[in-house]
């Protein structure tokens, strides 16, 4: 019965992501916005380990996922390797780069590394415009498409690859989430004194899910780049790490799938939906606030709330967790 | 010889970012916390003003009045409505006010570029008069203005914690908010005086810095990187330690792309915040206390 429930939010989603690919279809501009969404679902997923599990908030997320899109287009336009490299180094590099601004904030509270890694974003926005190796302003174009194995996926196949990464990532951070390490983070976040005397280093902890994270979020990049054959300086705005900020939110905090809900809410709200197109952000942003104030646990939680009060019995199950 | 006139660029931005540091040291004494919103009220009363006089027709003094009182609704809202509530139930920690404060550094962002419109808008001069030269630099009016006042507000806030009995209890509120209580001081009104307060430097600093580069609904995060950057070199050991911290940050803007070029500008920032947060996260003046 435990397992049941705790496969039971993995199961929803993979509903969801079928009837999302359905409704797709061969549709050209809901194959974007598919991947578009999952692009976003990584990079918050990214933000959900380190800022949920880990408490503390990096807004570098731009940044990471650029860097993963960068990595695909060098490896696409500087050698003959398969583009599937790029996948791989990108998160590398992110993580390396976590692991430094978080070194240098180790032990300050988490308003410094906010701040540093603002900079980071803003400095490395800066240097991709004046770089000409990795294409300037311009960025880089004509990536060539993913092949695996002398496989190449078409492009409906491509939105069923992507739905299945941010589906197994999702799948992943959930299990590392209920792993001893992630229940030692989890304790690490609301009593660090406890787990230091414990002898776990907290620092190092918190610099791991860092790492990780960014890793996570670089991957979102290099989907979206191999999706749309091209990166500019401008793709991952610092408008996205608010909103990547805001999707485990939205969604809720609870599980990682509130992530990847919230990133299909985002998507929908500030894209989709035409009569929000000029004043979406807006929204969104006074919903998170209304979403921190009334309902903390964001939409999975609020819905979580109204099962066990229509059927009581169900909440003896979950006390534990 | 360096140029006499990126001085005088040092001295405008310098005053600028020490304002900026000076609301956040307001508000980390009284209510012990960063509030990252405070370059988006700056952005508020420079972005609001402009737009009530150019868009709107307003004369000048109807316009900053209206500015100003907007930022102040702001600033006591952010503490009202959304830190206190969520400081009450989150009971201590930093993270769930840090993640309403970026909320809130977000919404205001895109209900001011909502309401005054997304590009950007030319600062509102608050006097004319005659240029004047000092050596080879020229110094304009709006110049003269930015450093004056902000050397008057350093003198004011100096005064106002030293003499006043709500000055003096800001750092008490601060420092132990839970003690301040049991001592019967009106921890409530006072965190709310900081915040209002460091609303209106922000925005006298935002209103009077806006005629040097203009205001455009998306420079809130920057000033507030900037301001914090500028707190953190300082120090929070005096009230004039941001004054300090926004000249070295300054400094560091004006000469690093002359003789670096425009790009190396955002490096060195981040190495300076990396260095600082690094080695001296404590900044320059640090506040020694008897044990």
């Amino acid at each position: 019965m435990r397992i049941a429930n705790e496969y039971k939010s993995g199961a929803v989603s993979v509903v969801g992501a079928v009837l999302l690919i359905v409704w797709v279809g061969s549709n050209a501009y809901r194959q974007d916005l598919f991947t578009l969404a999952a692009t976003y679902a990584l990079i918050g997923l990214g933000v959900y380990l380190p800022y949920v599990l880990g408490g503390s908030l990096a807004l570098a997320y731009n940044a990471y996922a650029a860097v993963g899109a960068y990595a695909v287009g060098l490896v696409s336009s500087k050698t003959g390797l398969p583009v599937a490299l790029g996948w791989l180094a990108g998160p590398v590099v992110a993580a390396t780069i976590a692991v430094v601004l978080g070194m240098a904030t180790r032990r300050l509270s988490g308003f410094y590394l906010a701040a540093v890694t603002l900079l980071f974003s803003t400095a490395f926005g800066t240097w991709l415009i004046d770089t000409d190796w990795i294409g300037s302003s311009g960025g880089i174009g004509g990536i060539r498409p993913l092949g695996l194995f002398g496989w190449q996926p078409t492009r409906y196949q491509f939105v069923v690859l992507s739905a299945l990464v941010v589906l197994i990532i999702a799948f992943l951070v959930d299990r590392l989430r209920m792993s001893p390490w992630g229940v030692v983070l989890r304790t690490a976040r609301s009593v660090p004194l406890a787990v230091e005397s414990a002898g776990a280093r907290v620092p190092t902890l918190n610099l791991v899910v860092l790492a990780i994270g960014a890793g996570i979020a670089s991957l979102g990049g290099s989907l979206f780049a191999t999706s749309v054959h091209g990166i500019t300086p401008e793709t991952f705005t610092l408008t996205i790490v608010f909103l990547s900020l805001f999707m485990p939110l939205i969604g809720g905090i609870g599980t990682p799938w509130g992530a990847v809900l919230g990133a299909v809410i985002i998507v929908e709200l500030t894209l989709n939906f035409s009569a929000f197109s000029s004043s979406g952000t807006l929204i969104l942003s006074l919903g998170v606030l209304v979403i921190l104030m009334v309902a903390p646990r964001g939409v999975l939680g609020y819905i979580d709330t109204v099962r066990k009060r229509l059927m009581p019995d169900a909440s003896a199950q979950d006390g534990v967790r | 010889m360096i140029e006499p006139q990126l001085w005088v660029s040092v001295f405008e931005i310098g005053s600028f970012f020490s304002l900026i540091a000076l609301a956040y040291l307001l508000i980390l004494e009284g209510a012990g916390f960063f509030n990252f919103a405070i370059g988006p009220y700056a952005m508020v009363a420079g972005l609001g003003t402009s737009w009530l006089v150019i868009e709107k027709k307003f004369s000048l003094i109807p316009a900053v009045s209206i500015a100003v009182a907007i930022v102040l609704v702001l600033a006591a809202a952010t503490e009202v409505v959304i830190i206190r509530r969520i400081r009450k139930r989150s009971g201590g920690g930093d993270l769930p006010a840090l993640v309403a404060v970026a909320a809130v550094v977000f919404a205001i962002e895109q209900a001011a570029g909502l309401s005054f419109g997304r590009r950007p808008l030319p600062g509102q001069r608050l006097a004319t008069f005659h240029r004047f030269d000092i050596g080879s630099a020229i110094v304009q009016p709006t110049s003269i203005i930015l450093v004056g006042t902000t050397l008057a507000l350093f003198v004011l806030v100096t005064l106002w914690i030293k003499t006043t009995a709500t000055g003096r209890s800001l750092r008490a509120v601060g420092d132990n908010s839970g003690a301040a209580q049991l001592l019967g001081l009106p921890v409530g009104r006072i965190r709310l005086v900081a915040f209002l307060v460091a609303g209106f430097i922000a925005a006298a600093a935002g209103l009077l810095f806006a005629p040097k580069a203009g205001v455009s609904f998306d420079r809130g995060l920057r000033w507030t990187v900037s301001g914090f950057l500028a707190l953190v070199i300082g120090g929070t050991g005096s009230t004039w330690a941001p004054l300090l911290g926004g000249f070295v940050l300054a400094a560091t803007q004006v000469f690093v792309p002359y003789y670096l070029g425009g790009a190396a500008t955002d490096y060195a920032t981040l190495v300076l915040a990396l260095v600082f947060f690094a080695f001296r996260p404590q900044g320059m003046f640090t506040r020694r206390v008897r044990t």
